[in-house]
């Protein structure tokens, strides 16, 4: 099978691999990079659990085909805590106020909630709901995924201050 | 409100002679230290990091991988099958037949009745006729394709009343007709006579999806010793074990089944995992290697179980007061193609006797009759979905409450003031309910919460363009606590160390409802430590206790119950240790945050793990083993009278919607419920369950079907099978009251399933109230609400 060379910037590190060009992002990172925090729950860009950040931005990786990355950055949920260890705000607060329940969206919210929070630091309600509406999830109802949200950008406005 | 001190005076009278001690687990009430608190949950670091390994996480080296062939009619004759393609493509390991079902070609939760591979006749579009294992997933979809299958279309049925009838095409030997269950109390006749006003309604629900966002998988492999290990997301590890040894023809014990952390299950991943566990466990048998089966989200829709879809026909008759005089239903209750969860199995088992008994809904009425038919249709089959065949009929009682109370010009509270359960009050099926009855209680806390009167008032116009109308609508409901079988029972083991950590095995199951942080709190309740001192074991029916299947809403009941008395065997052994090290009386011992103290002099105290150290070096024994049932269910099969279930949770939710009366769309503004729950053990999480609860009823109410047409369904993927956004949930508020139960852990019953049952009719009932019409065959979407409108001859005047 012919393979393609890709390289690409994945949670801060470079990745230079051979991939078949019939790969979707999502298989380049669950299969052959062993990211398991990326999950799959349709295949067809419907439910958003396996959502990353492309340059910042959240994406659906099932439907991304693994070689249109090739050069820019893939950010990851494995990639949002330190390398001390430290969690993201957004993932302390999804812990705080009880947003995950099965978690199989978790990774997804809180990816799509860090774009969020990059470009809009203090969202309104209805600006988390439309930032979020890409991400399905049976289990919350939601309630407590948009208090994360808001909790997580009093935290970061707090410790900035 | 109720006036709370007479109704605990009746509640004494009534029940002091009632307590069943047999069953009873005292608990303390008060200063709890774990229990009760709203804790982070145990696998929330792990979930928030993306580390939390599902099913499909899993390593895949040295597995086969497994594909089923599917029938692609609805009910046919399969007339021969032709594998030898397939076994000759490079990478195929295994294509079987029926006729390499060594043991009992059959499984199902209740009744064995849909073939692990079918032989001579499929019943449904997704009826497994061959299945594959290769070595990579691409081989084994190519070598589906190689299998030649002739069928014979046999005439099939899709509607449960035309199943019903005598010249019926017969989708069992044994007939259409699964079940016909009868609830008899009073004299219905009698009851009418008396009404001052009758109505008669019709109301219909679809098959619903139960769509959780972690597609099916399972891993079967075989184990140095001989015997097959089975892993997947699922909520009944026992159940799975019980139908995969028959089907392999090996006894229960050479089969180990081990939950794998789930991405939802809402009673789906009761059946499904039974389904290709079988399969995948067989593949291994045969080939003597790994296997994994892992479905696509299109399988899992067409293979799997779904919510029972009904038609129910009521009559209901009332004084002019609103006082209920009779009830009579008829429930046509599809099962589908295979018996799943659907049937009874004596005292109260399936699904079908469950919407059954719950029919007449939460109101006390003196004369009622119901009769309720399972049928099977050659549709997907019927299964477990959060509420087992209560959402459905509450969805019709609950409207008709409404629409009773708009014939008598009564208010949706004050007709339900009249009739609602409380203390005292006496089921359709003659169950005294002597004891947590806080039904009241909620609608009079929500109304509250809601500001019933204040918005009934800015109902209406919302617009000066007069397009957009606003609506409120109340829903009441209660749900069993436990299956009400006779094998209803939860065993737990809990292990303490020399350290003074503790092991907990239990066989419940985490489906992100939260029991792998209740458990192990009312397990650190009971002997006195915190909770990172209690490591819950994942299910294993190798290691756990037999504990039922996690559904019924009874894992924190009953469960718990069982943790604590095996916590307290175990807490008996180390008090008497410490006793000894302080020289005081065991009676005076209290252990609490890590710490035995005497309870007169506070500073006399051991280490719980000093006290644990040297019982181990004593040689004291360090296990403790517990097991509880809840009191003994009943059910007449003549009459349908009885106590089906031992306690139930109420609940009042109340809705505010705006429906556009030009193009049906609805949008939900404003939310409350209020539950009556016994004890919240962990509130945060609880109220995750209410929220989460209310969504999935959304949904049922305005958008969600699935939509099959000739045994063909037309939304197989998440695109067209709508499920609510965040832009469709409301804020939800919710009200918990704590009406002690008093079997329960702490005074705890069950929660998992009630949110989501007052909430479709609450919704429902807000959309008539705003728009003047009324959807009586789900969902109301805007095409089916622009028409209600229409037939009710346009919005109310104002």
């Amino acid at each position: 099978m012919n393979t393609v060379e890709l390289s690409f910037q994945l949670n801060g590190r470079r990745v230079e691999i051979q991939v078949s060009p019939d790969l979707m992002l999502v298989d380049v990172l669950r299969d052959v990079l062993g990211l398991t925090g990326t999950k799959v729950g349709c295949r067809e860009g419907e439910c958003g659990a396996c959502a990353v950040l492309l340059d910042g931005e959240p994406v659906n990786s099932c439907i991304l085909p693994a070689f249109k990355v090739g050069g820019r950055a893939v950010v990851t949920i494995e990639g949002l805590e330190g390398s001390d260890g430290k969690l993201d705000a957004i993932q302390e607060a999804f812990m705080e106020a009880g947003a995950s329940q099965c978690g199989f969206c978790t990774p997804g919210m809180i990816l799509n909630a860090k774009a969020l929070l990059n470009r809009v630091p203090n969202p309104n309600d209805g600006e988390i709901r439309k930032a979020l509406s890409g991400v399905l999830c049976r289990c919350t109802g939601y309630q407590k995924i948009i208090d994360a949200v808001k909790l997580a950008a009093r935290n970061t406005r707090a410790a900035s201050e | 409100m109720l006036d709370k001190t007479d109704e605990t005076k009746q509640a004494q009278v009534l029940t002091r002679e009632k307590i069943d001690l047999e069953h009873l687990v005292r608990t303390p009430k008060a200063d709890l230290a774990v229990a009760g608190k709203s804790v982070v949950r145990t696998d929330d670091r792990l979930k928030v990091r993306g580390k939390l390994k599902y099913g499909a996480d899993f390593p895949q080296e040295g597995f086969l991988h497994a594909k089923i062939l599917r029938s692609p009619y609805p009910h046919a004759l399969i007339r021969s099958i032709d594998t030898e393609a397939a076994k000759q493509l490079p990478g195929v390991v295994a294509v079987l037949t029926a006729a390499d079902v060594p043991g009992r070609n059959g499984f199902g939760a209740i009744i064995p009745d849909q073939p692990v591979i079918c032989g001579d006749k499929v019943r449904y579009v997704g009826d497994g006729v061959a299945l594959v294992a290769a070595e990579t997933e691409k081989i084994a979809q190519e070598a589906l394709s190689l299998i030649e299958v002739v069928y014979e279309p046999l005439p099939a049925v899709f509607d449960p009343r035309d199943a019903m009838k005598e010249d019926a095409p017969k989708i069992h030997e044994s007939g259409n007709i699964l079940s016909h269950n009868k609830l008899r109390k009073g004299d219905v006749d009698a009851g009418f006579a008396s009404a001052d006003v009758i109505l008669e309604r019709t109301y219909q629900v679809p098959f619903l999806e139960h769509a959780y966002l972690e597609p099916d998988i399972t891993m079967a492999a075989p184990q140095p010793d001989g015997s097959i290990l089975v892993e997947g997301p699922m909520q009944a590890p026992f159940t799975v074990r019980r139908n995969i040894a028959p089907v392999l023809g090996v006894p229960i014990n050479k089969v180990r089944v081990r939950q794998v952390h789930m991405g939802g299950g809402f009673g789906g991943k009761e059946d499904s995992p039974i389904d290709i566990g079988c399969r995948a466990a067989l593949l291994t048998q045969h080939t003597g290697r790994p296997v994994r089966l892992a479905l696509e989200r299109e399988e899992v829709t067409i293979q799997t179980c779904k919510r029972h879809p009904m038609i129910m026909e009521l009559k209901v008759g009332a004084k002019k007061d609103g006082t209920l005089t009779a009830f009579h239903g008829a429930l046509y209750d599809e099962q589908g193609a295979y018996a799943g969860l659907g049937p009874l199995i004596p005292p109260a088992g399936g699904s079908h006797i469950h919407s059954m008994v719950m029919m007449p809904g939460p109101y006390e009425i003196p004369h009622v009759k119901v009769d309720a038919y399972l049928m099977y249709t050659n549709h997907p089959y019927g299964g477990a979905m959060r509420g087992f065949g209560a959402p459905q009929v509450h969805i019709a009682h609950e409207q008709m409450m409404d629409e009773l109370a708009e014939a008598l010009g009564l208010s949706p509270l004050e007709i339900r003031r009249k009739n609602a359960f409380k203390l005292g009050s006496v089921t359709a099926t003659g169950q005294l309910l002597d004891q947590s009855v806080g039904l009241r209680e909620t609608l009079e806390a929500c109304a509250e919460a809601f500001d019933w009167e204040g918005r009934c008032r800015t109902r209406g116009y919302v617009d000066d363009a007069r397009t957009r109308r606003r609506g409120v609508g109340v829903g009441m409901g209660w749900y069993r606590t436990s299956i009400g079988t006779g094998g209803d029972a939860c065993g737990a083991n809990v292990y303490v160390h020399e350290d003074g950590s503790v092991l907990l095995f239990s066989g419940i199951t985490e489906m992100g409802q939260g029991s792998f942080t209740v458990l192990p709190q009312i397990c650190a309740e009971e002997l006195g430590v915190r909770l990172e001192d209690v490591r819950l074991v994942m299910p294993d029916t190798d290691m756990a206790p037999e504990s039922g299947p996690t559904v019924g809403s009874r894992s924190t009941t009953l469960m718990g119950n069982a943790i604590i008395l095996a916590a307290r065997q175990v807490k008996g052994v180390i008090l008497e240790m410490a006793s000894e090290m302080l020289l005081v009386p065991v009676d005076r011992l209290e252990s609490k945050d890590r710490k035995i103290y005497d309870r007169d002099r506070p500073d006399r105290s051991v280490p719980f793990r000093d006290a644990a150290a040297r019982c181990m070096s004593r040689g004291k024994r360090l296990i403790g083993q517990g097991w509880w049932a809840p009191p003994p269910a009943s059910l007449d099969p003549e009459t349908g009278q009885g106590n089906p279930y031992f306690v139930y949770t109420y609940s009042t939710h109340m809705a505010e919607v705006i429906v556009d009366i030009e193009t049906g769309e609805v949008e939900v503004t404003n939310y409350v419920a209020a539950f009556d729950v016994g004890k919240a053990i962990n509130p945060r999480a609880l109220e995750g369950q209410i929220e989460g609860g209310v969504a999935m009823g959304l949904g049922y109410a305005l958008m969600e079907e699935v939509a099959i047409e000739q045994g063909y369904i037309r939304n197989v993927s998440l695109q067209n099978y709508l499920i609510p956004t965040t832009l469709d949930v409301p804020n939800i508020r919710s009200v918990i009251l704590e009406v002690e139960n008093r079997y329960g852990p702490y005074g705890a019953k069950g929660i998992g399933e009630m949110p989501n049952i007052p909430a479709t009719p609450a919704i429902l009932n807000a959309v008539a109230d705003a728009c003047g019409g009324r959807v009586r065959s789900l969902p109301a979407d805007p095409e089916k609400v622009f028409w209600a409108i229409r037939e009710a001859g346009g919005p109310p005047m104002e």
